[in-house]
């Protein structure tokens, strides 16, 4: 990205205007995008829609689900009120805390598997992270009741060799949940950043030893950088369905672990409140944009002094 | 949005169509809630008059799919089944009448469920709305093993729809290990919850249970719609006693109380004897039958409305009220089953913990059947912000 910067004005110039395509092709090479167009609008712009819709509306009455015939912003007031507000707030605190110990644990991880593992070990290595993908989800999370259990062998473990001076106390905590979830969205992190690590290649790394960079120096202005994209994928994968979990929550957090998705589901599966489930839904969604593009806007300025850095170094004439 | 009228439109029609009209404008996205929610609609309309039997004595078929409530069958029972009559049998639970309602309400006739298990008081509305298919008597002769006193309950005079399934009640159980002092009463439940077992307690996940547990250990009749009693229920609840709870779980005898992980958890006693029974250490548990007032709830075998196996359903149930299958179940759940003579066919067999299964006339007087009425919606708003600020 740095090289950019030094030449982008002067080539703008010099490009010749693009050649016009007569306006009759351009209809059938649109059409290519059709099946993609139609899966969309069936199956995203259509159920948001709806979900947006029934958001408006109301529950008639016991074997009602939802009625539209009088609209209202009353379930976004229900939905922001203070009990169930607390709810996103946690699911938030849930959300980003699980995202960034992901994180912190795929990029050293990731970046030994794709640069410093041996390459014969390596296809071991991913199946090793693979693998517990083959068991079902529910499965895997309602193990981690038996590990954590006050009772359970690892409690007894940690009492035996005198780390604890009493039973295990994390079973139906929130603790307990953000370990399910960064044990269960942990691959999700790994493989983006592994393809994306895996993709630097050693001659660039070389290059930036080369010119006098240390091994801390080339992976903060080398790696990072280009595996930006694949940070981005992971960050993305992890947090978005981590929001929206709520298996984990209501397996490993009881009463206490409670997160937003358990509360949409509540709402469709048991209250049978269409109305309120919907707008707690769209709640969940705006939580998620607004905080994904809070996050990024961060990141953005944060990283401005390294980017006007490299800008200075490379694009000037010194 | 004409076609979203059945959901509510059973009143009057003629009104239906001008509140269509007035909606017009927003013709796409009603379009799109119309498409969906296509299932649901017919879902909510009348039952269509249809109430000849549809099963007929012909061959059984070859699946059949159970949706009730956890752990409440003995699988030894479900597989004899299979093996005797062919039907291979597929079970999902719930954890409240209102998730199975919901569930039904929303794909009727699609749901795939063949058997459903519902509550007594459900049943009137359920039928109302067409979630449930008429029995064919014929098909189901041990009708005759059932306790009369079972039979015809107000919910379904002549059992049409439902035959009893298993009843029982609610109590809870505490861990003596870690509760020292004897509790006796939904009062000492409270005051233990928000002292000793504090952040060690579980609450059945159900609406009705929760409200329950305040009107019981008050005095107050848990049937009631009256707003003042619902307002002091939720406002202790949701603001006192949710930040004392551990877990919600309408099933600790399968996972809570084999393990211990809490220290006192409300049951149904069918279950708690399940889960006394499954511990290592039974005897650091003790079973508490809810006093002064307490539940009484009757479970009903019932088929679901466009059931895809009615044959089968209907021999399973004839299976079911076999008095000697009855005694397997009954071992197994620890509910009484309904069948005439249970009793004394358990004693004599010997089971364990029976003090859990039968009650004596005195018990008996102080369970009380509960009610769908107006407070229904309330006691689900309830439980939902219970929940929530239970995770605060």
């Amino acid at each position: 990205m740095t090289t950019h910067s030094t030449n982008a004005p002067v080539t703008m110039l010099d490009t010749p205007p693009a050649r016009r395509r007569p306006d009759w092709l351009k209809g059938p090479r649109a059409a290519l995008a059709l099946p993609a167009w139609a899966w969309l609008t069936a199956f995203f712009v259509a159920p948001v829609g709806m979900v947006l819709w029934f958001s408006f509306g109301y529950k008639p009455g016991i074997f009602g689900t939802h009625a539209n015939d009088r609209l209202s912003f009353d379930r976004y007031a229900e939905a922001l009120s203070p009990t169930f507000f607390q709810t996103f707030q946690n699911t938030l605190w849930v959300g980003v805390t699980g995202t960034l110990i992901c994180l912190a644990i795929s990029i050293p991880f990731a970046y030994w598997l794709a640069v410093k593992a041996a390459n014969r070990h390596r296809g071991i290595l991913l199946a090793m992270v693979m693998i517990p993908f083959w068991t079902n989800f529910l499965i895997r999370t309602i193990g981690w009741q038996i590990i954590l259990a006050p009772e359970g062998w690892f409690s007894g473990l940690l009492q035996a060799t005198g780390a604890l001076d009493e039973p295990l106390d994390v079973m139906f905590t929130r603790t307990a949940v953000l370990i399910g979830v960064v044990y269960n969205y942990l691959p999700l992190m790994v493989l983006p950043l592994f393809v994306a690590f895996d993709r630097v290649i050693l001659p660039l790394r070389e290059a930036s030893k080369d010119l006098g960079a240390g091994r801390w120096s080339t992976f903060i202005n080398i790696t990072l950088p280009l595996a930006k994209p694949g940070i981005i994928v992971g960050i993305l994968l992890v947090y978005i369905p981590l929001m929206g979990d709520y298996i984990t929550a209501t397996v490993l957090g009881g009463a206490k672990g409670n997160m937003a998705g358990q509360m949409v589901a509540n709402q469709f599966q048991t209250a049978q409140n269409w109305a309120l489930g919907s707008a707690m839904a769209v709640v969940l969604i705006l939580t998620i944009l607004i905080s994904a593009a809070i996050a990024f806007l961060v990141a953005w300025l944060a990283s401005w002094p390294l980017r006007a850095r490299g800008r200075l170094v490379l694009g000037s004439p010194k | 949005m004409s076609h979203e009228q059945p959901v509510r439109i059973l009143a009057s029609s003629a009104a239906s169509r001008m509140i269509a009209a007035q909606y017009n404008r927003r013709r796409f996205l009603s379009f799109a809630a119309a498409a969906a929610g296509a299932g649901l609609l017919a879902a909510c309309s009348s039952p269509d008059g249809s109430t000849a039997p549809r099963a007929t004595g012909a061959a059984l078929e070859d699946k059949l799919t159970i949706y009730t409530w956890g752990d409440y069958d003995d699988p030894d029972v479900l597989a004899q089944f299979t093996a005797d009559l062919g039907p291979a049998v597929t079970l999902d639970s719930f954890n409240s009448n209102e998730e199975m309602i919901s569930k039904l309400v929303a794909a009727k006739g699609t749901s795939g469920y063949d058997i459903v298990v519902p509550t007594g008081q459900f049943i009137p509305q359920m039928v109302e709305n067409g979630l449930l298919a008429k029995f064919n008597h014929d098909l189901i002769p041990n009708l005759k093993n059932v306790d009369p006193v079972f039979l015809g309950r107000d919910w379904d005079p002549n059992n049409d729809y439902s035959v009893v399934k298993a009843w029982g009640t609610t109590g809870f159980v505490y861990d003596k290990t870690k509760i020292t002092r004897e509790l006796k009463t939904w009062k000492d439940f409270i005051d233990a919850a928000m002292n000793e077992a504090s952040g060690d307690v579980s609450l059945l996940d159900d609406p009705a249970e929760l409200t329950g547990l305040y009107f019981w250990a008050n005095g107050i009749d848990w049937t009631t719609t009256d707003a003042a009693h619902l307002d002091a229920a939720e406002d202790f609840l949701v603001n006192t006693l949710a930040s004392h709870v551990a877990a919600f779980d309408s099933y600790p005898g399968g996972v809570a109380i084999p393990q211990s992980q809490h220290a006192l958890m409300q049951a149904w006693n069918g279950d708690a004897r399940i889960g006394i029974l499954e511990s290592a250490d039974p005897d650091r548990w003790q079973w508490v039958l809810g006093n002064p007032a307490t539940e009484l709830w009757a479970d009903n075998w019932a088929i679901a409305e466009g059931a895809p196996h009615p044959e089968a359903a209907h021999a399973f149930i004839n299976h079911v009220l076999d008095p000697e299958v009855s005694l397997a179940e009954l071992d197994y759940i620890g509910y009484h089953t309904g069948v005439a003579g249970i009793e004394d066919a358990a004693r004599e067999a010997g089971l364990e913990m029976l003090d859990l299964v039968f009650f004596t006339p005195e018990q008996l007087d102080m369970m009380h059947t509960g009610e769908v009425n107006d407070a229904q919606q309330r006691a689900v708003e309830i439980w939902d912000k219970m929940k929530a600020a239970a995770g605060a």
